[in-house]
């Protein structure tokens, strides 16, 4: 399948601050990447660079296989966008935001199904400066999505959701990219992204991590168990003496790389004469697959 | 570029403080026209008509508030990314604030002047247009020839407006810097003849361009100001596209 979006070597520094470092990744037609990382890591920096918002440092962006930077925004003709927040006009409603960013062609038919699909309606013409926080979030998604884009970038779109409209909104992306939308989300919330994005963008400190389809990565984790004892901190240290792995965790994390080794660790645990209390078995999923990637990074340094 | 504009001119009559501000100039121009009628020895209504009622110095305001906002707006909403980050260029984004702050202008001079006309032939028919003033021009002419004065002058001052409201973050603080600068500058007029009066290369700085207006009108000012009028118009347009270029590299600068 053709990519929709192609990011190569992108660098970026504000000042003498590098931010980002040499990033690569495409998107696809039709796919709904995930772009997570900690606070800082650039992921908004990346989102504005391919909006031609900022100017980089070097690397190359291209939508369609149009370039795309600060002093060349054709192809951004095809790009929805929220960034951070949404940007609201107080005294405007939320259908006049609409009209003043929709195009001319189904413009009525495009209003009225973005704002059904986000459950608008009670309060759409109503001036913005009385909307709640998760109300002038739908506004900023629907401003992104009202001219129905080839390309979707939302940045923490989630933010002040509730649970309903996040799962109203996660039905909406995922039938728009059925429909062959590509979607570039953000997100501190890796339980949603996990259920709605195709593929994964890991990013720390600027540089792209892991790069994987969520699929794989999610499998790739396997399983892992979380034993509890009497006294964990004896118990990690004969694990550990014995040669068996153990995730960076406060708590007592047993990877499970081959059948063999639970029983192994029990059987260290038990000839310790370590009371064991308790085992978890837990499936490997994103969350725990960025801490991981995250706290690794940390210990390198 | 046409769709930019639009989109301007949508969020401009979508603004209360649009209509407030038209509103309050027209009611101020009948108060006056009507306390002329009343008190007839108060005012002289050859210069209140040239005046515009008072409308023209109102118009001024608006017009140093709508430029303030026009840019602040969209960084004090946030709504500046989703202004750039479209197919448009920062330039086309920039220009068509420009274009619209024009439109407000010439709309609201002419609105101020239809009303200049109309007061005047239903309050004081006998008031003659065509009375010969200094300088072989009649009354109407004058009129005309100190709004293309004050055109230059305002067009100066909304430049340097701009430049300010692309440097600061919220419209108020934008609108109030429009307002003293302004003051300040008026008040500061006769300490500049003083100075200029002393070092003569000190009359091309920019602030006695506001001056130029005046001396359109007033041509023997060209001995304080040290200059003659066409030279004063040349710099007077000159400093505008100045500071608008200097006003659009800050916009461009800005990160978003
Ligand atoms: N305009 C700017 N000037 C200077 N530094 C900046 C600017 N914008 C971002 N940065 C820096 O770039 C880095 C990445 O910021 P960015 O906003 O992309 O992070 P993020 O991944 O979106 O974080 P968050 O999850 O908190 O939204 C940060 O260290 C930030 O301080
Ligand atoms: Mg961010």
């Amino acid at each position: 399948m053709a990519n929709l979006l192609s990011v190569q070597q992108l660098d970026k520094s504000f000042g003498n601050h590098r931010v980002l470092h040499g990033v690569s990744f495409e998107v696809a037609t039709g796919h709904i990447v995930a772009l997570v990382g900690p606070n800082g890591a650039g992921k908004s920096t990346i989102m504005k660079a391919i909006l031609g918002l900022i100017p980089t440092d070097g690397g190359r962006l291209t939508i369609n296989s149009q370039p795309v930077s600060i002093t060349s925004h054709q192809a951004l003709k095809q790009v929805g966008a929220l960034i951070e927040y949404p940007g609201i006009y107080p005294f405007l409603t939320g259908k006049q935001h609409l009209k003043l960013f929709a195009n001319k062609t189904q413009r009525t038919e495009n209003i009225d199904a973005i704002v059904a699909a986000l459950g608008m309606g009670r309060y759409i013409d109503h001036k913005a400066k009385s909307y709640s926080l998760g109300m002038k979030q739908k506004l900023g998604i629907a401003q992104a999505l009202v001219n129905r884009p080839k390309l979707v970038i939302l940045d923490e779109p989630m933010n002040g959701l509730d649970p309903q409209a996040v799962k109203d909104l996660r039905d909406y992306i995922r039938q728009l990219a059925d429909q062959g939308t590509s979607f570039l989300i953000s997100s501190h919330i890796l339980s949603e992204l996990e259920k709605l994005a195709d593929d994964v963008l890991i990013l720390n400190h600027g540089k792209i991590v892991q790069q994987s389809s969520m699929n794989d990565l999610v499998t790739s984790g396997g399983t892992s168990y979380l034993i509890s004892t009497t006294d964990d901190v004896a118990a990690k240290d004969h694990l550990r003496r014995a040669g068996i792995q153990l995730a960076p965790t406060e708590k007592i994390t047993l990877r499970q790389q081959e059948g063999q080794t639970l029983n192994q660790a029990l059987n260290i645990l038990v000839s310790a004469k370590i009371e064991i209390t308790d085992i978890v078995k837990v499936q490997h999923d994103l969350e725990e697959s960025f801490l991981d990637m995250v706290n690794t990074k940390k210990e390198d340094n | 570029m046409g769709t930019l504009i639009k989109q301007e001119l949508y969020k401009l009559v979508h603004k209360k403080g649009t209509w407030i501000a038209i509103v309050f100039m027209l009611a101020t121009q009948v108060c006056f026209a009507l306390l002329r009628k009343a008190f007839p020895k108060f005012f002289l209504l050859t210069s209140l008509v040239s005046n515009d009622y008072l409308g023209g110095g109102l118009y001024l305001f608006i017009m140093i508030a709508s430029a303030a906002s026009i840019i602040a707006m969209e960084f004090q909403y946030g709504t500046v990314k989703q202004l750039l980050y479209r197919q448009y260029y920062r330039s086309q984004v920039f220009i068509s604030k420009l274009i619209v702050l024009i439109i407000q202008l010439v709309v609201l001079q002419v609105l101020a002047s239809l009303m200049t006309f109309n007061l005047t032939a239903l309050l004081f028919p006998s008031f003659n247009w065509g009375m010969a003033v200094g300088g072989g021009q009649t009354l109407l002419q004058q009129y005309f020839l100190a709004m293309g004065g004050n055109a230059l002058v305002n067009l100066l001052l909304l430049s340097v407006v701009i430049l300010i409201a692309t440097l600061l973050k919220t419209n108020a603080a934008a609108i109030t810097s429009g307002f003293i600068g302004y003051f300040i500058s008026m008040a500061a007029s006769s300490v500049l003849l003083a100075l200029i009066s002393r070092w003569h290369w000190l009359r091309f700085n920019p602030f006695t361009m506001l001056m130029t207006s005046s001396q359109i009108m007033t041509p023997k000012l060209s001995t304080i100001t040290l200059m003659s009028t066409p030279l004063m118009i040349t710099l007077t347009v000159a400093y505008t596209i100045l500071f608008t270029f200097i006003a659009y590299f800050s916009f461009r600068k800005r990160s978003v």
